[in-house]
């Protein structure tokens, strides 16, 4: 799920600033990009650095762009994921984002980029975390079909995926409350919202999860309860290796296994009971 | 899990890289819901003229729609598409619309026949447009799902009007409520 950043409203002003102020050279600034509306200083001066992630492949186009050009985009997630290396001293702040830049080589002003309360950072972390919970599911059942592990009864994979998926929270856990809350600011809720809901959709789904009913609803609705209940108690948990999060966890998943099984109960009785009622009308009608 | 799906498609989650997911997540959505509300509506009748002289016919149309639904279901999660919330409204509505047109007798039953596979054909129709206008070869299978289908509701409209649809009391006005009533279902089941 890509994370929504922030249109580059102060773009202009920011990427004149991005150029370092030292001796390494720059590269012709690009003549035509689609993505952006201003001339774009690859950051990127040194042939040998590895890019982050995949580059967009802009062959053909005159051949003015160097090989190292990457988007705005791109390079806005280059930032945040080095700026969380200073979240835990900083917080989910503009100084923590100013930080990775600089680790980057980049102007500190580049922090200028993005929302001035640490939204952006959060949600990308967030999604970075979605996705790499995705990889591991998609890995994990790969290995199941190809036979080499033991598919998890439904209760066990719930209980895992999200183990696995607040784990990657332990190292913010300190600043995790702050970001709870920027999370929950109004002009955050649909991207923080959307994120949640394809998170879970995306753990049912590797549960094996088919139902084409009101059950899609009530699963995830179900789950989304469990996911952020157990949240709330990791951050108040101060066991050795959060031991008490995740027996109330299981303690969570079981409820909510008991409460699937009551209701199909409840079912079958009523479906029991209205079975008699018709026996009792026909024997009284004959 | 992938592996065991009985679908046509080699697994269970088709390649969703390079598809219009809005589009073909409403289409689907819509038609998982409209199979399911016309499951519901045969079930009505049936509950009503199950032993009448058109019991029988009433129930061949209901497999079939029964096997539609069925095909949409797996669609549904193969694509990845979430249900309609309305779902257990459409379960009443639809067993509520069924019964009530049957007990108007055998041919108010018909017209309800006719007038609920005259809105889902022309609704089919428009979303072959849809998909045409799209890319005919990349959805090509879902194109010759709903042109099967689309095919069979035109039969049971024919059906329908074979079976003297058209005497019910208040025809006209029946088939004008009923097809209002499948536009706002269509309607609302695309977007919730």
């Amino acid at each position: 799920v890509k994370c929504q950043l922030y249109p580059p409203q102060r773009a202009l002003q920011a990427s004149a600033v991005l150029r370092r102020v030292s001796d390494e050279q720059k590269k012709e600034p690009l003549a035509s990009s689609s993505q952006q509306q201003f001339d774009s200083h690859p950051t990127d001066h040194q042939p040998e650095k590895e890019p982050q992630g995949p580059r967009p492949s802009y062959t053909g186009q005159g051949g003015q762009e160097s090989e190292d050009y990457e988007s705005e985009e791109q390079l806005q997630h280059r930032i945040l994921t080095a700026a969380l290396e200073f979240v835990p001293e900083h917080g989910w702040t503009a100084e923590a984002i100013a930080e990775g830049a600089k680790a980057l080589g980049l102007s500190v002003a580049a922090a200028g980029m993005f929302h001035s309360d640490g939204s952006e950072l959060i949600l990308h972390f967030v999604s970075q975390c979605n996705t790499k919970l995705s990889e591991l599911l998609e890995q994990e059942q790969k290995l199941v079909q190809l036979g080499k592990a033991e598919k998890k009864p439904t209760d066990q994979f719930l209980r895992d995926a999200v183990e696995a998926r607040l784990r990657m929270l332990i190292p913010y856990i300190e600043k995790w409350p702050q970001a709870v809350s920027i999370l929950l600011l109004p002009h955050n809720i649909p991207s923080s919202l959307n994120l949640l809901t394809s998170m879970i959709d995306d753990i049912w789904q590797y549960a094996g999860d088919q139902s084409t009913d009101f059950n899609w609803y009530t699963r995830r609705a179900v789950l989304t309860g469990i996911y952020n209940t157990t949240e709330l108690v990791m951050m108040q948990d101060s066991s050795p290796d959060f031991e008490e999060t995740w027996r109330f966890l299981e303690n969570r998943v079981a409820d909510a296994m008991n409460m699937g099984n009551t209701a199909n109960q409840v079912q079958s009785t009523g479906e029991a009971v209205v079975q008699g009622l018709m026996g009792a009308a026909v024997t009284v009608s004959n | 899990p992938a592996g065991g799906a009985s679908l046509r498609l080699c697994s269970t989650r088709v390649t969703l890289e390079g598809i219009n997911k809005p589009v073909i997540d409403r289409i689907i959505r819509v038609d998982h819901a409209g199979e399911y509300g016309a499951n519901r509506i045969y079930a009505g009748q049936m509950a009503i003229l199950g032993r009448s002289s058109v019991g029988p016919i009433i129930q061949q149309m209901w497999n079939q729609e029964k096997d539609h639904l069925k095909k949409f279901n797996e669609l549904m999660v193969a694509y990845r598409v979430r249900p309609t919330v309305l779902l257990p409204f459409w379960n009443v509505a639809g067993f509520v619309l069924g019964a009530g047109s049957a007990l108007l007798g055998k041919k108010g039953a018909m017209a309800c026949t006719v007038a609920v596979e005259e809105s889902i054909s022309d609704h089919y129709n428009s979303q072959i447009r849809t998909l045409m206008e799209e890319d005919p070869e990349k959805y090509k299978e879902l194109l010759q799902i709903i042109k099967q289908f689309r095919d069979d509701e035109r039969e049971h409209h024919d059906i329908g009007l074979e079976h003297d649809a058209e005497a019910a009391p208040a025809y006209s006005v029946l088939k004008t409520a009923i097809q209002l009533g499948c536009k706002a279902a269509i309607f609302l089941s695309e977007r919730i």
